[in-house]
């Protein structure tokens, strides 16, 4: 369902370099774009600013951690509806559960395994072809109506 | 008793009444979900021929019956066929009924499935099995409007709008041959694809809520509370079999919770083992069969630096501090137990 001229950028965010670095060269070997972020604000500022189609997000970083950013990105509309997934080492209850209660579409524990990783990011695209299909299907029944024609 | 009853009743008409057919058959918030939602409303009010798309449980029937609901035809029957449950040589005149002697067997003359839909909607699931000549039949009726009995030679005016459902494979089939690419095109003038569970994993909480109101309107006087760790579980696994798993699923822990908590030692083994939150079990001692050292050590190691960042909170500087570690050393563990595992093979490998 992914389109065919439409190459996804896969966000990266890690404070550790090396860690984007690896996961990034990861993403292009599947066939993605990465956009490497070392930072939750570095993160923000680049969701803003570019289209981005999925954030794989590190939970533990210093000065705003992953649960601050996701909260950050949520509250923001242009940037709500971008999937994050969670990618920590801290793989325990009160992490996943904040997770869910902060609405994160994934969480996955490292370390990952990687085709695990390529699946749970095909899931997430697959998602937002279904909407931007749903989306046109709902737009060709707008244009209807403003003609005011009959199918 | 009388008053039980009364709550019973309201999240009863909560369930039915207050929330529309469309809110009912796609429960959710995903902006996605939302999305379809605003679609079904859409489409449910012109005659359009639908074609819903959706893995096994996603819930294409549900939909299907939302827009028939929805419509102008709700007072006229809604008629659900399984293409791949009924016989390829019977399908043919259940389909479109058949006339007296019209084969070996056909006794009398038979009304078939789209003149009990005359005036009402026919939902065709599991388009993709019917057999390639009754798919030429059918694209005729799509066509033209008339259905003509097996054996007949005279066509009747059928009034049945269609909705035909399918796995994702559809599309596949018409590549092979197997399904004919201009029914596709008739099919597909709506196309309606609903999305897997674990494709909007957010949603599972507010799921699970539901199926929970619609036990207590089937148990007045009974209610139930779930824990966040069994919630946390739910909301990690895959859920193969979508939201009809999970109904079933929330269905199973009702009845097996004794005390009306819900808790996560009510789950099956496979659902919890699928978060990797359980512990590596260490060996006393060596035994016969020897173990693998270096993966024990791994997964200890794992297991301490997991330990010490939830003490801390997630600080790296004093989950280091904790395990005797000077914060770089720290750093390159984390990594190197870390990034990416050894080996490609993970889960949901597939």
């Amino acid at each position: 369902m992914e389109q065919a001229n439409h190459v996804a950028q896969i966000m990266v965010v890690d404070d550790d370099p090396d860690t984007v670095t690896i996961l990034a060269r990861h993403l292009q070997r599947e066939g993605f774009v990465a956009i490497e972020a070392v930072s939750g604000a570095e993160c923000l500022r680049i969701a803003l600013e570019q289209p981005v189609d999925v954030i794989l997000l590190d939970l533990m970083m210093p000065d705003m951690d992953g649960f601050a950013v996701c909260r950050a990105l949520k509250e923001d509309p242009t940037t709500a509806e971008i999937p994050i997934i969670m990618i920590t080492a801290r793989d325990d209850l009160d992490a996943r559960a904040e997770g869910m209660r902060l609405g994160v579409s994934d969480f996955l524990a490292k370390p990952v395994f990687r085709r695990q990783l390529a699946n749970r990011i095909r899931a997430q695209l697959d998602m937002l072809a279904t909407s931007r299909a749903t989306e046109a299907t709902l737009s060709r029944f707008e244009q209807h109506n403003r003609n005011g024609g009959k199918k | 008793m009388r008053e039980s009853k009364v709550v019973a009743l309201e999240s009863k008409l909560m369930d039915t009444a207050l929330r529309s057919p469309a809110e009912r058959a796609l429960i959710g918030e995903h902006p996605t979900i939302v999305k379809l939602r605003a679609l079904v409303e859409r489409v449910a009010i012109t005659d359009a021929t639908v074609l819903i798309t959706g893995e096994s449980g996603s819930g294409k029937e549900v939909v299907a019956r939302a827009i028939h609901f929805l419509s102008a035809r709700r007072d006229h029957a809604f008629v659900p066929v399984n293409c791949a449950a009924i016989p390829h040589e019977l399908l043919e005149s259940e389909m479109f009924g058949h006339e007296r002697g019209a084969f070996t067997g056909a006794a009398g003359q038979r009304h078939g499935l789209f003149s009990s839909a005359d005036g009402g909607t026919i939902f065709l699931d599991e388009i993709g099995e019917m057999p390639l000549q009754l798919q030429a039949k059918l694209l005729r009726v799509l066509e033209d409007g008339v259905v003509r009995p097996v054996g007949s030679d005279r066509s009747a005016k059928i009034d049945a709008r269609v909705i035909a459902a399918s796995n994702n494979d559809l599309v596949a089939a018409v590549k092979k041959g197997g399904f004919r690419e201009d029914l596709f095109y008739r099919l597909q003038v709506v196309p309606i694809i609903i999305p897997p569970l674990r494709e909007r994993r957010s949603d599972i909480p507010l799921l699970v809520d539901y199926f929970l109101g619609k036990m207590r309107a089937r148990l007045p006087g009974r209610d139930w509370t779930i824990t966040r760790e069994a919630m946390v579980h739910l909301w990690s696994y895959d859920w193969p079999g979508n939201v009809r798993e999970l109904e079933n699923m929330v269905e199973r822990l009702v009845i097996l919770c004794e005390d009306s908590v819900i808790d996560a030692e009510l789950l099956p083994p496979n659902l919890v083992t699928a978060t990797r939150m359980a512990e590596t079990r260490i060996p006393p001692t060596l035994g016969e069969n020897g173990v693998n050292l270096n993966a024990l050590v791994r997964d200890l190691e794992g297991r301490m630096i997991n330990e010490a960042l939830k003490q801390t909170g997630g600080n790296k500087q004093a989950a280091a501090r904790l395990l005797g570690l000077k914060r770089t050393t720290f750093s390159a563990k984390l990594r190197r137990c870390g990034v990416i595992a050894p080996g490609s093979n993970g889960r949901d490998d597939s």
